[in-house]
């Protein structure tokens, strides 16, 4: 396993890094205004860049410097660039009367990053790596962006928060994977990365058709198949 | 790798793409039509002898990342099957749309979603796997919502998110997978279906098993397993019928390999018992669901959806009994639900396009309507509820040898249970639409011309003589993959 | 002995003597932001002159609850100099009487005191008050409760000079998430806590005070000793986010005078910088409304639990 045994100071940068793309991931949570889920999201792609970073210095994966480029420009300004040209269209500019008010969801998110945080425990002590502090962190918020994720798609009604949702999964996951196995196949990586492109344009079109048929882009509108 | 099988291959795949091109290249509507369906009908005659061709091995090519075995040919088979019955039928079905400028454009999508679909079976990597099948969902979305009304979008929208948030619980299985095989291979390797089954012995029982139930539940959104199924009659019922057709035949079959060969990982590893009582609890909850909603429904498109939910879940069921008598059932099954599922979506959409209506309630003395199709709708009906002398029914009951040898007593009363309450649901709805009422709702529409019902016949020709004879060749077609699973 | 005993007398002085001039900084500096005049640093001081120099008024239908109050909330404030690191960063004799909580519980006494003395007197604003200021008590705790509970598994140990000591001398844990998200944390508390915008604003109208509505009965000396308490726990709060927390360099060693003298300017050097940021913090932001208290304390409380996760149990 990797990084089982990093100095202090590695340790320390991880842990931060890992965190505070967590912490983004709850400024999304409780934020109402459409445009800061945007620049959260934004930040916390620079963020995961960086940690890619520091995954290639301190592992000698030197591939993943390309990686972390990569990441920082197509998911930290060019997917950006993409919901901000969905949100110019849209009327509404900020979620009112989602299913839970931000600051509900922000305790009941802090309530499933502990839900987490024991799964990973529970894990790594069965794999026997319960004192590597770096890997409890990369699980913990592996599990919890995604289980936050999921929290967005619930409670919000907005389309674009939903999309916002699902790159906050895609996120997590591209975290964890970054920390738990540094050595993937670039391609498989470089090509999810396209992937995600593609679908978010694809999302773009849809947006534009839902204004343009349904009349709004929120889902409470949207309940016309039942049964 | 033979010459026969890379012939084989290329004749399969080739196709759709060169489809895609020359409609793009040639925008009449009057031959982008004609063209998709020259395409698909190559498709399935190099498709049909594929799976014999490969027999029990299985060549690799591109360094291991594609690569064919008897599973996936099977499963490419019943995909361009399903492709050649839609694209006659759509012949017929999008020219009474009224838009022949939007034709080319629905050709060409359609042609590469046959595309994607007949890809999927090819790839040999779990993450590439997961590339393929985000793939369909993007390219599939724009089919379903094609009609542009307000109902079509939503339902597009609602397939897209759900599904996009299903599969990445898969991609935090395959992740997983990658790690915990990283303890035994090394940070960087290549993580093939192969690699997996050998591997698996050695993994950490907790992360396998973490591993497998998120590739189950994530892939099983594609699937349309209970209770991940909530896309899916929105999905099969707003789009057109041919995307329909596709979509319920064609789609989730290759959904179900993402289920399908981690299984054999976990058996390999000794993990059998979770993974397999997982996957029966599961196909049992999509019978139960199924079921419910079958009984109380009235759009008939949606009937039909909640008839693939129900079996996928037999199909599913299949593979948890397991066995040879399991396996075997579920692979004839895969193979009758994809001649079936389109007969029962054309017949549905020339009745909907002639009374423009889709309530079942308004749908009336049907028998005086499309003189010879009606039966074979109703044909369709019976076989596809599971009753003799269709094919469906022998695959029903292997199944459920299976489940008696398995010893899951239980589990196989309540399917039987399940099964005879939606054969009574669901034939009651036919009742009344065909049999009770003096007259016929007003027409609204024209009636379905010769391509909306021309590939009712072979289908319903097929489920007969496959519910009648089960061939040798088929048999040791199963034995090999059956082999394959040991 | 008797340096140490000197130590220990100087630390309850400078929180005695110098909190209403970190009050009059934080008031002036928040006119200049604005660029007006401001009053001056020294008005805090004659304002608590003025106070002490006026008669005593006391209500009809106060009891010795009323009398007793001020004093108690008085006594309960010099209590916790004693025991955190004002001006030493070593434990001085008495300062194991108790430890981070135990100060957090005294300081929260003498606020329970005033919300029983509130409604001591009958009066209708001393109702509206209390009933206000305990429900934001009651939304602050747990965040209170959560960064004492960070703090020990970070340090492994509850008593400030640890934590002081094994942030300074261990520069991975100081940049570590864990320290980092208990300074958030502890920042909206402090906020809170001191009735800083975005929770509260010092306002004359008295529909819309919060916890300046207890104290509306009290008059002269009383008030004055009321409005000490105040100031006294503002400095204690930001002695321990600094001292303990943020920045806990530049504390005497070995309590010569010296030393103490240069400790002294170390804090008032430290409490401008944080000063600064309150008042900014303040400057941008408006008044919430009541119901949207939950709002900054739900992201305090996220902040807590973030730290607690950051450090792996």
């Amino acid at each position: 396993m990797e990084f089982t045994h990093l100095g202090a100071m590695a340790e320390a940068l991880f842990s931060l890094l890992t965190v505070g793309s967590l912490m983004l991931a709850f400024v999304m949570l409780g934020s109402r205004w459409l445009k800061d889920y945007m620049y959260a999201f934004a930040a916390q792609s620079w963020l995961i860049a960086a940690l890619s970073a520091c995954v290639a210095y301190y592992g000698d994966f030197h591939e993943l410097y390309g990686v972390a480029l990569l990441t920082a420009v197509f998911r930290g300004v060019l997917l950006p660039y993409m919901i901000l040209h969905i949100l110019r269209r849209l009327k509404v500019r900020r979620e009112l009367l989602g299913y839970m008010r931000p600051s509900s969801s922000l305790v009941f998110g802090a309530f499933l990053v502990i839900l987490a945080l024991g799964v990973a425990v529970h894990i790594t002590g069965a794999l026997g790596l319960a004192g590597s502090n770096v890997i409890v962190l990369a699980l913990t918020v592996m599990l919890s962006m995604k289980l936050i994720g999921f929290l967005m798609l619930i409670v919000r009604h907005e389309a674009v928060s939903q999309i916002l949702g699902l790159l906050v999964l895609e996120n997590g996951i591209f975290l964890g994977s970054q920390i738990l196995v540094p050595g993937m196949p670039m391609m498989i990586e470089l090509v999810i990365l396209f992937d995600l492109l593609v679908a978010v344009a694809c999302f773009g079109v849809l947006v534009r058709y839902l204004m343009v048929h349904v009349g709004s882009t929120s889902s409470r509108h949207m309940k016309r198949l039942t049964g | 790798m033979t010459d026969t099988l890379l012939i084989l291959l290329l004749g399969t795949t080739l196709p759709a793409p060169l489809a895609i091109v020359l409609v793009m290249i040639d925008r009449n509507p009057r031959h982008v039509g004609m063209i998709n369906l020259i395409a698909s009908l190559t498709t399935l005659v190099f498709a049909l002898p594929l799976p014999f061709v490969v027999g029990d091995g299985s060549p690799q090519w591109l360094e291991g990342y594609l690569f064919i075995d008897a599973l996936g040919a099977w499963v490419m088979l019943c995909v361009s099957v399903v492709y050649a019955l839609s694209s006659i039928y759509a012949l017929g079905y999008m020219t009474l749309d009224g838009e022949p400028e939007r034709l080319p454009g629905f050709y060409a999508l359609f042609a590469a979603f046959a595309e994607t679909m007949l890809l999927a079976p090819l790839v040999n990597n779990l993450g590439a796997y997961w590339i393929a099948i985000e793939l369909t969902t993007l390219v599939s979305t724009f089919l379903v919502g094609f009609e542009r009304g307000a109902e079509s979008i939503e339902a597009a929208w609602k397939y897209i998110i759900i599904v996009s948030a299903g599969i990445s619980l898969s991609l935090l299985g395959t992740i997983l997978l990658y790690w915990a095989g990283s303890m035994e291979a090394g940070p960087t390797y290549n993580l093939t279906w192969e690699t997996l089954a050998e591997l698996a012995p050695r993994m950490d029982p907790t992360l396998l098993r973490l591993g497998f139930l998120l590739l189950l539940v994530g892939y099983g959104t594609k699937v349309g397993l209970a209770p991940m199924h909530t896309w899916l009659p929105d999905a099969h019922s707003e789009g057109p019928t041919p995307v329909s057709a596709m979509l319920s035949g064609a789609l989730l079959n290759t959904a179900m390999l993402g289920i399908v060969r981690p299984l054999h990982a976990m058996d390999h590893a000794g993990q059998g018992s979770v993974a397999h009582g997982v996957l029966i609890v599961i196909g049992l909850f999509s019978l139960t669901i199924a079921a419910l909603f079958i009984i109380s429904q009235r759009h008939v498109k949606r009937l039909m959806a909640y008839s693939s939910v129900e079996h996928m879940g037999i199909i599913a069921l299949g593979f948890g009994f397991g066995g040879a008598a399991g396996i075997a059932g579920a692979l004839y099954h895969m193979l009758n639900h994809s001649i079936a599922k389109p007969l029962m979506f054309f017949g549905a959409g020339n009745a909907m396009k002639r009374y423009g209506t889709s309530d079942m309630n308004r749908l009336r003395g049907l028998r005086h309507a499309f003189p010879a199709t009606i039966w074979l709708w109703l044909a369709g009906a019976v076989a596809i509820t599971g009753a003799p002398p269709f094919g469906l029914f022998r695959s029903e009951w292997h199944i459920l040898v299976a489940g008696i040898h398995g010893e899951y007593r239980f589990a196989v009363i309540l399917m039987l249970v399940l099964l005879i309450v939606i054969f009574i649901g669901f034939l009651n709805h036919f009742r009344l639409m065909i049999y009770d009422g003096k007259a016929l709702p007003e027409p609204t529409g024209p009636v379905p011309g010769f391509a909306c019902r021309l590939p009712m016949w072979p289908a319903a020709a097929a489920l007969l003589i496959l519910g009648l004879w089960w061939p040798q060749g088929l048999q040791t077609l199963f034995n090999h993959i059956i082999d394959g699973f040991r | 002995m008797a340096s140490n005993l000197f130590a220990q007398i100087a630390q309850v002085l400078t929180v005695v003597l110098l909190s209403p001039l970190l009050q009059g900084f934080i008031n002036k500096m928040e006119e200049r932001v604005q660029r007006s005049e401001g009053p001056s640093l020294l008005q805090p001081y004659r304002d608590l002159r003025k106070l002490f120099s006026k008669q005593l008024v006391v209500p009809e239908t106060a009891t010795w609850l009323f009398w007793l109050t001020p004093i108690l909330a008085i006594v309960a404030v010099l209590t916790v100099p004693l025991l955190i690191p004002v001006l030493t960063n070593y434990p001085l004799p008495l300062s194991d009487m108790g430890d981070i909580l135990g100060s957090g519980l005294i300081l929260t006494l003498a606020s329970f005191l005033i919300n029983l003395a509130a409604l001591d007197s009958g009066s209708a604003y001393g109702g509206i008050g209390a009933s206000r200021s305990v429900m934001l008590t009651i939304l602050s705790e747990p965040i209170l409760i959560l960064v004492f509970v960070a703090i020990t598994l970070m340090a492994h140990s509850m008593l400030p000079f640890v934590v002081n000591h094994l942030l300074v001398e261990q520069p991975p844990v100081y940049w570590g998430a864990t320290h980092l998200f208990l300074v958030l944390a502890f920042f909206i508390l402090l906020l809170v806590e001191t009735d800083r915008l975005p929770i509260h604003s010092s306002t004359h109208i008295e529909i819309y005070m919060i916890g300046e509505a207890r104290v509306l009965e009290y008059a002269g000396p009383l008030l004055g000793l009321l409005r000490w308490a105040s100031m006294m726990k503002q400095f204690i709060l930001y002695i321990i986010f600094c001292n303990v927390l943020t920045m806990p360099w530049g504390l005497s060693t070995t309590g010569v005078p010296i030393g103490l003298a240069g400790a002294i300017l170390g804090v008032a050097m430290k409490f401008a910088l944080i000063g600064l940021a309150v008042v900014v913090v303040e400057t941008v932001q408006a008044r919430l409304r009541f119901y949207r208290y939950q709002e900054p304390l739900a992201a305090g409380f996220l902040m807590a639990v973030l730290a607690i996760v950051a450090n792996q149990l």
